[in-house]
């Protein structure tokens, strides 16, 4: 297994190194990361990435299929745009974990910020404890499940997608309501949790688009003042 | 962007590396501000003396106007020394932090009084994290809490007066960084100015020492002051507040500005940035971002 010693080293030497070896499909491991940011950025092909510590800001970005994990926390905009492949963070993220992924999972063992999944396209992003406020701010498609609480507006102008938190969900944002999971939905979860090994809290909430706001009059004011 | 950072020491070896420590985490968050770089620091100063960090006319003999300032306050003055343009003095005077700070700024039109306490000692400069070390040996530095800024000017000069941390005028011991930006700052600056309080930068940041104070002078803890903050101040900010025993932050009700708090064995550290926390803290054990509009207030036992 190749390392890669990320001390006194230039991000853009670091990633065109992990490049290489992906290539030929094989793994990676990045040491004395220590919060650096942009870490396996723009990844394509299958191949694993294993960060020894904490990453910065982007970690696995606008990745195409490779698996990448974490030993520590990471800051803003964890796997962003991100189309297919699989994240795991062993700590916290920062702000906009999974920002905008078309598809693949983000697992965050640990809490995760403000905005987590904000403008999802698709995919998975399982937080294993809380998530911050605005958690599935404006998603379009695929999974949120929050273990533990989440912050204030939760779910806030949602258009499709669905967000499942399994602790205090107190503060709906705009357009939401909350549905009784399904069987199929129970049996989704489970084996979700399961596979990543994160412990089943007691119940979870469904929260979908109430779809309130995808069509409406421009002169029904009452709406205007949800929406901004 | 500017970077923050903040640290309490709660061991001998913390506070004596506490300088050290926190120079490591400026430099890594000197990309995002490289404009500027300050540190605010407390360590405890001999009972019934003040230390005043003064900063000489910009345009002016240095020597010439430290010799003003020495001759005005005359006897008050136990100990002085100037490095670069900042004079720090250590003097036993009475009166409120206004009036000994209006004598040493009439003494030599054009200084200003950087901070005014009986543990903070403020020092600044336009530069990197390295070159504020160089001229004022910020590694040898000790103390029980410290806190620091990068900056990246967006909307006013770069000089030693608008970088940070800034002093809360007339308030002993108080200092405060901020990253980001209060957009209704010049409104409550008109408020401010109309009650005849004067704004030594055109810098929003300094509103922040501004505002808490007027908070605390009408009553309100300093808890109580920084949860007001968040509904009063507009924008996107996170900032940090120090006084001689008791450190906090707030982030705004956006969580738009980042914050990372540490913790470990011997200290809580905050920063911009984990990349600070972890340069200066191996041994980091939990680190997590706040959600918006949050505060958090510890208190320094020294």
């Amino acid at each position: 297994m190749p390392d890669i010693d990320c001390a006194k080293k230039a991000i853009r030497d670091i990633n065109q190194g992990i490049r290489k070896v992906g290539v030929k499909g094989g793994r990676v491991t990045l040491k004395n990361p220590h919060g650096m940011h942009n870490l396996g950025v723009g990844l394509v092909g299958k191949f694993d990435l294993l960060v020894d510590g904490s990453a910065g800001y982007y970690c696995g970005g606008l990745m195409d299929g490779a698996s990448v994990t974490v030993k520590g926390n990471v800051g803003w905009g964890l796997a962003e745009g991100m189309m297919k492949g699989q994240v795991l963070v062993e700590g916290n993220a920062g702000n906009s974990a999974a920002a905008s992924i078309r598809g693949g999972s983000v697992v965050v063992r640990g809490d995760a910020g403000a905005r987590a999944g904000i403008a999802m396209k698709g995919g998975l992003l399982l937080v294993g404890g809380n998530a911050g406020m605005m958690a599935g701010f404006l998603m379009q498609k695929g999974v949120i499940i929050i273990c533990g609480d989440a912050g204030a507006s939760v779910a806030s102008s949602m258009y499709e997608g669905t967000v499942y938190v399994g602790g205090k969900a107190d503060d709906l944002g705009s357009d939401t309501k909350v549905e009784k999971p399904s069987a199929v939905d129970a049996r989704f979860l489970q084996e979700t949790l399961a596979k990543h090994k994160i412990k089943a809290p007691k119940a979870f909430k469904k929260i979908v688009s109430a779809r309130t706001l995808w069509n409406f009059k421009k002169t029904e004011f009452a709406l205007w003042k949800d929406v901004l | 962007m500017c970077g923050i950072a903040g640290v309490i020491a709660t061991t001998p070896k913390g506070r004596k590396e506490l300088g050290l420590n926190l120079f490591k985490m400026l430099e890594a968050l000197e990309c995002r501000g490289p404009d500027s770089a300050g540190v605010a620091m407390y360590h405890a100063g001999k009972k019934g003396e003040i230390c005043a960090s003064v900063m000489l006319p910009e345009h002016g003999d240095d020597a010439l106007e430290a010799s003003k300032i020495k001759k005005a306050l005359g006897k008050a003055i136990k100990k002085s020394r100037t490095t670069g343009k900042i004079m720090h003095l250590e003097l036993v005077a009475k009166g409120s932090a206004t009036e000994i700070s209006a004598k040493i700024e009439a003494a030599s039109p054009g200084c200003e009084v950087l901070s005014l306490g009986d543990s903070l000692e403020i020092v600044k400069q336009t530069g990197s994290p390295a070159q504020l070390d160089k001229e004022y040996g910020l590694r040898q530095m000790t103390g029980s809490h410290a806190i620091g800024h990068t900056r990246l000017s967006t909307e006013s000069r770069i000089d030693i007066s608008h970088s940070q941390p800034f002093w809360a005028h007339g308030l002993l011991d108080m200092a405060s960084v901020h990253n980001g930006h209060i957009t209704n700052y010049h409104r409550l600056r008109r408020i401010y100015e109309q009650q005849g309080v004067r704004f030594y930068t055109e810098n929003d940041s300094e509103l922040l020492g501004i505002y808490l104070s007027d908070q605390l002078n009408q009553g309100l803890t300093l808890r109580q002051a920084m949860e007001k903050s968040i509904k009063e101040l507009d924008g996107s900010f996170c900032y940090l507040v120090a006084t001689k025993d008791q450190m906090g932050y707030v982030k705004d009700s956006f969580c738009l500005k980042p914050l990372v708090v540490g913790k470990g064995e011997g200290f809580i550290a905050v920063a911009t940035e984990e990349i600070a926390l972890r340069e200066a803290f191996p041994k980091l054990e939990i680190a997590s971002e706040p959600d918006g509009k949050s505060i958090q207030l510890w208190t320094v036992n020294a």
